[in-house]
C-alpha cells in the first residue's frame, strides 16, 4: 500500500510530462491516469487509515484515510468526466497535460498533512489552474487568470509567514503544531486557506473566475479545485480542537453570502459560481462528515456547468423563451434535484448526514441556505423543454455527464440509513417551499446586486479586512 | 528590530500591491512583499546561531537551523516562477492595454 501510494501520488505528474511528449497518446493517458486514481480512491475505502513519512523526519507526511478519500473520490471522477467532454473538442496536448498535473496536485493537496507540502500543492494548483483559464488566449481570459494568480499568491504568501510561526513553536511544520503555535500563526495560516478555496468575503474573486472560464475549466474548478483548500481546514478543525468553533462560524456566514448572491444571480454560470461558495460552507459546517458532501457537490456541480455549456444562452430571462431539448433538461433537473436535497440521489444522503452534525445555534442558518439553494436551483427546474428536439452535442457530453449521474445514484449507498419517514419529509417542505417562493416572488424580481466588491483591489482589500476579523476571532 | 523592518517589507509590499494602479507595479510591489517573507524564514533560521550548518573538526559556535532555509528555497523558486507567468501575461495584455492601468483593464474585460 505504501509503495502504491506513492506511485499514485506520482502517476499524473508523469503522464503530465510525457503526454506533452507524445501529444498523440495524451488524452488516453490522461483518462487512464484519472482512472487509476479513482481505482486507487475506491481501494482506500477498504483500507484502514495510512500515514506516510517520506525522507526523514524534516520531510514530506502524507495521510490518507476514508476523509481523503471522498475528496480523491470526487477528483477522479470530475477529472475523467471532463476529459471525456473534452475528447471531441480538438483541444490540444497542452490542455490534457495541465489537466492531469491539475488533477495530481489536487490529489497531493488532499493527501499532505505538513503546511509546507500543501504550500507547494496549492502554488501548483494556481499555476495550473491559471494556464488552463488562459488557454482561449484572449485578453479576457489572461485576465481572468491573472487577477486569480495575483489573488492567490498574496494570500499563499501571508500562509507562509503563519507557516514559518507554527515552526518557530513546535519545529515542525505538521497540522499538528497548530495547537501549540501563537494565534497570529492560525490567522494567517487561515487566511491563506480561506481565500484559496473561496470561503467568505475573501471568495468573491471566485464567481468572476469560474463564470468566465470555459465550460470545461469551470466544472474542474468548480467541481474539485476549490476543495483543495477546504480539505486541510477540516483536517486542523478536526486535528485541533479550538480551531473548530471558528471553522463552524465561517461555515454558516459563507453559507448565507453565497445563497443570498445566487438566489439574486441572472446568469447561469455566475449563479453557479456563488452557489459554489456556499457549498462549501456546508463541508465546513460539520468538518466529520464533509468528504461525503464533497462528493456529492463536486459531481453536480461539475454535471450542471458542463450541462449550461451547451444551453443556448447564458440569462436565465433569454432561456425561459428558448425551449431545450428534452434529454438535456431531464440531465440538468436530476442534477438539480440531487443539490436540492431530493430523495433517490444522494444529495439528499449529505444533506441529512450534514444536518445530523451541526450544533443547535447552525441550524436555523443551514436551513435558510438549504431554501436557498432549493430556490436558486428552482430556476433550472422551470426551464421550458421541448419533446421533439433532439439534442446536438458531441457524444463525449453524454459519456461525461452519464459518469457523474451514475456516480450521484451509486454514491447513495454510502448512507442509505438516512431513509426514513421523518428525514424524507423535511427536504421535500423545503423543496416545496423553495420553489413556492421561486414561483412567487424571485421568478419577476430584476433587482440585481452590485459587484463592486468583486473589482480587482476591493479583493486584495478585502483581505486585509479577513486578517483583521481571524486576528480578532483567534485572539478572543 | 530586525523583526519590525521585515514586517515593515512585507506591509509596504501588500500596501503597494493595493495601491498602485498600474499592473506591472502591482507584481513588483508582491514581489517587494515576497522578499519581506523570505527574509523573515532567514530570522527565524538564524535565531539560535548563525553559522552555515557544514559538519566539521572545528566547532566554530552555533548553527542557524537549516529547515527553514531549505524550505523557502522551495518558495522562493515557486514565487519566482509564478512572476515570470505573471509577466507574460502582461506582455500579452499590453498589446490591447498600453497603460496597464488595472481600471483600464478591467472595465475592458468585465462582463
Amino acid at each position: 500500500m505504501n509503495i502504491l501510494t506513492i506511485v499514485w501520488i506520482a502517476l499524473p505528474f508523469f503522464v503530465g510530462f510525457v503526454g506533452y511528449l507524445l501529444p498523440k497518446l495524451a488524452r488516453y493517458l490522461s483518462l487512464g491516469a484519472a482512472i487509476a486514481s479513482l481505482g486507487y480512491a475506491l481501494l482506500l475505502f477498504t483500507q484502514p487509515p495510512l500515514s506516510l513519512q517520506l525522507l526523514d523526519s524534516f520531510g514530506v507526511t502524507l495521510l490518507v484515510d476514508q476523509l481523503s478519500g471522498f475528496f480523491i473520490l470526487t477528483n477522479a471522477l470530475v477529472t475523467a468526466a471532463v476529459i471525456l467532454y473534452c475528447w471531441h473538442s480538438g483541444k490540444t496536448a497542452f490542455f490534457y497535460m495541465q489537466a492531469i498535473i491539475l488533477h495530481g496536485s489536487v490529489n497531493a493537496a488532499f493527501a499532505c498533512t505538513d503546511f509546507i507540502s500543501l504550500y507547494v500543492a496549492l502554488e501548483v494548483i494556481s499555476i495550473a489552474a491559471f494556464l488552463l483559464i488562459a488557454y482561449p488566449r484572449t485578453d479576457r481570459s489572461i485576465w481572468v487568470g491573472l487577477r486569480y494568480l495575483f489573488t492567490s499568491n498574496v494570500a499563499m504568501l501571508f500562509y507562509l509567514v503563519g507557516a514559518v510561526l507554527v515552526y518557530q513553536a513546535s519545529h515542525s511544520f505538521a497540522f499538528t503544531g497548530l495547537s501549540a503555535a501563537p494565534p497570529e500563526a492560525l490567522a494567517l495560516i487561515f487566511l491563506g486557506l480561506l481565500v484559496k478555496s473561496g470561503i467568505f468575503v475573501s471568495g468573491l474573486w471566485l464567481p468572476l473566475t469560474h463564470s468566465e472560464s470555459e465550460t470545461p475549466v469551470s466544472a474542474l474548478l468548480s467541481g474539485v479545485v476549490v476543495k483543495a483548500g477546504v480539505l486541510p481546514l477540516v483536517r486542523c478543525a478536526l486535528l485541533v480542537e479550538e480551531v473548530d468553533p471558528p471553522i463552524r462560524i465561517f461555515g454558516v456566514g459563507t453559507a448565507l453570502l453565497g445563497v443570498g448572491y445566487a438566489v439574486f444571480e441572472k446568469d447561469t454560470k455566475r449563479m453557479l459560481a456563488f452557489h459554489t461558495i456556499s457549498q462549501l460552507s456546508f463541508i465546513l459546517a460539520a468538518p466529520v462528515v464533509g468528504g461525503f458532501y464533497a462528493l456529492t457537490h463536486g459531481l453536480v456541480k461539475a454535471a450542471i456547468f458542463l450541462i449550461t455549456g451547451v444551453l443556448p444562452s447564458r440569462n436565465f430571462k433569454e432561456l425561459q423563451q428558448k425551449p431545450i431539448p428534452i434529454a438535456i433538461w431531464i440531465a440538468l433537473v436530476m442534477a438539480s434535484f440531487s443539490i436540492s436535497g431530493f430523495p433517490l440521489l444522494s444529495g439528499f444522503g449529505a444533506k441529512v448526514l450534514t444536518t445530523k452534525n451541526l450544533l443547535p445555534w447552525q441550524v436555523i442558518g443551514m436551513n435558510v441556505a438549504a431554501l436557498g439553494t432549493a430556490i436558486s436551483f428552482a430556476k433550472f427546474i422551470f426551464l421550458p423543454y421541448e419533446k421533439d428536439k433532439s439534442a446536438e452535442v458531441n457524444p463525449g457530453f453524454w459519456a461525461a455527464i452519464a459518469l457523474l449521474i451514475g456516480g450521484l445514484f451509486l454514491a447513495n449507498v454510502v448512507y442509505y440509513e438516512a431513509y426514513t419517514i421523518a428525514n424524507i419529509v423535511k427536504p421535500l417542505a423545503t423543496i416545496a417551499l423553495g420553489w413556492l417562493a421561486y414561483l412567487l416572488v424571485f421568478r419577476r424580481t430584476t433587482f440585481k446586486l452590485p459587484r463592486l466588491l468583486e473589482q480587482f483591489d476591493h479583493l486584495v482589500g478585502m483581505m486585509s479586512l479577513m486578517l483583521v476579523l481571524l486576528f480578532w476571532m483567534v485572539m478572543a | 528590530m530586525l523583526e519590525a523592518c521585515v514586517f515593515a517589507t512585507i506591509l509596504c509590499g501588500f500596501f503597494g500591491s493595493i495601491l498602485k494602479k498600474n499592473l506591472v507595479m502591482k507584481i513588483i510591489s508582491m514581489d517587494v512583499m515576497s522578499t519581506g517573507v523570505i527574509a523573515y524564514y532567514v530570522l527565524i533560521a538564524s535565531r539560535r546561531g548563525l553559522f552555515t550548518p557544514i559538519l566539521a573538526d572545528v566547532q566554530k559556535g552555533n548553527y542557524a537551523d537549516p529547515v527553514p532555509q531549505a524550505v523557502i528555497l522551495t518558495a522562493i523558486v515557486i514565487g519566482f516562477s509564478i512572476q515570470a507567468l505573471m509577466l507574460v501575461g502582461v506582455m500579452k495584455l499590453a498589446r490591447d492595454n498600453p497603460t496597464l492601468e488595472t481600471h483600464e483593464i478591467e472595465r475592458n474585460n468585465a462582463p
